[in-house]
């Protein structure tokens, strides 16, 4: 589902932020990228979202290659990813409704479809009673769990998450990776950035370590202790 | 891991094979979108809507208003040019036979509505009935005056018209001079005709000054909404879709400056229908008041809305693409 084939990527100022980086992640498979700040993870999230292309290498999606497609169709390879941001990205002067709805419009979903599933994603996070409310009215952990909304309400294949629990308590945090798990039991790829190591361990999925740009441990969820 | 992956098929695998009515569907629900959540924008932030509306309104307006006054002056020349003759004044001793040859090659020409002989005797009658006259036409020996051929143009004739007719009335045979009153209504017509070209370029200039102000109302509010425009192409939108609501923010603001811009007109119209009417009873109903044409006013709105999209259309891309470098 996620590939990635000896990826390097070095930003214009010289920044190399990642060197021959190479590992897969399936369909129904979760697995963690941890590092400490500066190690790539970011980067390799961005390579996936088609925000930055790599120097070297190849990454692909769904057994697409990201390095070859046109600017014209990296919208519907964004489609196919849900993303989830540390800071929510949310649009503050919409409603949580309005908010998690956006996916769908894009994808021209009908209106009573979109009503009926923008309804069913906020109820997986726990927020049905929110739809009206506008984000700021919201805890940092709501907000967070809109924007989770937001990012499988189209049902994408891959679900990417960077730092999703960086501005949260333990407990919510803890909230927020289980419904990750819940995604990656009925089918969809999850790979989430974080440097929560106590977090990581508790969840027991498969790490993916890197350290100055480089790949430095792949450790199986069975071997995660 | 396979089965998972065939049972949940995203309705992104869907969509990359929409069919050809799936297509048109989502194609028709984007612009619902993008048309209701441009209005829904426009009415956030209703001061300055209704600022961009009033100048660009006001704007529209004005060539509207010129061309009602260079149409209602042209009117009233048209009205009171319509009763002057051009007098022909025959050589001295023609007799009747030569006056009555002379009107009939005149009655023939596509410029003359009507033509009346006065003989030297009715000049001279006219002549007794004004005050002081008698006493001095009486110690004439003979009679002086000449026969004139009072020609009555056709209305609506153009200046170059009435040059030709007036220079066919020099070479007729029998004739001595013409006089010709409508010098005037040559002037009226060139000051006419300098104000319709000053009205076309007003309403060029006011155009491509309206279009400048959805411009740069655009371009304001996408540089306001970069961080939005930023996450809206983060989950997949492309960029013609973030440019849509936009796009239809300029349609909907030049349309509603367009029927403000109407309305405007049709005050003014409103505004001078009374004084025209008095004008009109002051030349016994000759003059009439002429309105803004009904095609005019209806096609105003619309072509307000296509300069309002142009206009929009001018700044989007290129500020969509600075918002989303951003």
């Amino acid at each position: 589902m996620i590939g990635f084939d000896l990826v390097s990527k070095r930003y214009e100022g010289g920044h190399q932020a990642l060197t021959d980086v190479s590992f897969q992640v399936g369909a129904g498979e979760m697995a963690f990228v941890t590092g400490h700040s500066g190690a790539g993870k970011s980067t390799l999230l961005k390579l996936l979202a088609m925000i930055e292309r790599p120097t070297n290498g190849v990454v692909t999606l769904d057994g697409q290659k990201l390095n070859t497609v046109r600017p014209g169709d990296i919208p519907k390879i964004r489609r196919k990813l849900g993303m989830v941001f540390q800071d929510h990205r949310l649009l503050l002067d919409r409603t949580v409704f309005a908010n998690v709805e956006l996916p769908l419009i894009i994808g021209g979903v009908s209106p009573a479809d979109r009503g009926r599933r923008v309804r069913a994603a906020l109820e997986k996070v726990g927020l049905l009673s929110y739809e009206k409310q506008l984000p700021e009215a919201l805890s940092t952990g709501e907000q967070q769990r809109v924007g989770i909304a937001r990012a499988i309400v189209a049902k994408p294949a891959v679900l990417i998450a960077d730092e999703p629990t960086g501005n949260l308590d333990p407990q919510l945090a803890m909230e927020i990776m289980s419904l990750f798990a819940e995604f990656q039991a009925v089918g969809t790829a999850v790979l989430v950035a974080s440097h929560d190591l106590m977090l990581i361990k508790r969840m027991k999925k498969r790490v993916v370590v890197l350290d100055h740009g480089k790949l430095v441990a792949d450790v199986p969820a069975t071997e995660v202790v | 891991m396979n089965a998972a992956r065939d049972a949940r098929k995203t309705p992104e695998t869907e969509a990359t094979r929409r069919s050809g009515p799936r297509k048109v569907g989502a194609w028709r629900e984007h612009h619902a979108w993008s048309m209701s959540i441009s209005l829904r924008r426009l009415g956030a932030r209703p001061l300055g809507t209704l600022l961009t509306i009033a100048v660009m309104g006001v704007a529209l307006a004005l060539p509207l208003t010129f061309y009602l006054l260079l149409d209602n002056v042209q009117r009233m020349g048209d009205a009171l040019g319509r009763n002057q003759s051009i007098s022909a004044f025959l050589k001295p001793g023609q007799n009747a036979g030569v006056a009555e040859t002379a009107a009939s090659a005149l009655r023939g020409r596509p410029e003359v509505a009507d033509i009346v002989v006065r003989t030297p005797k009715d000049g001279l009658d006219e002549l007794a009935e004004v005050q002081g006259f008698s006493g001095a036409l009486q110690s004439l020996d003979a009679n002086p005056l000449p026969y004139v051929l009072s020609v009555q143009p056709k209305a609506g004739l153009s200046a170059d018209d009435v040059n030709r007719l007036v220079e066919a009335m020099k070479a007729t045979p029998g004739v001595d001079m013409v006089q010709e009153t409508g010098a005037w209504r040559q002037r009226l017509d060139a000051l006419v005709g300098v104000g319709g070209r000053a009205v076309g370029l007003l309403a060029l200039l006011l155009g491509v000054a309206a279009l400048l102000v959805v411009g740069n109302t655009i371009r304001v509010d996408i540089q306001s909404r970069s961080a939005e425009i930023g996450v809206l192409l983060l989950i997949g939108a492309s960029r013609p879709f973030v440019r849509r609501p936009y796009l239809y923010a300029g349609i909907w603001l030049g349309f509603l400056a367009g029927v403000l811009a109407v309305a405007l007109a049709v005050v003014l119209e409103l505004a001078m229908a009374g004084p025209v009417g008095r004008l009109a009873a002051a030349y016994d109903g000759s003059v009439s008041f002429g309105a803004l044409p009904a095609w005019l006013l209806l096609s105003v709105p619309f072509a307000s809305a296509v300069l309002g999209w142009l206009g929009a259309r001018l700044v989007s891309a290129r500020q969509i693409r600075r918002a989303a470098a951003g």
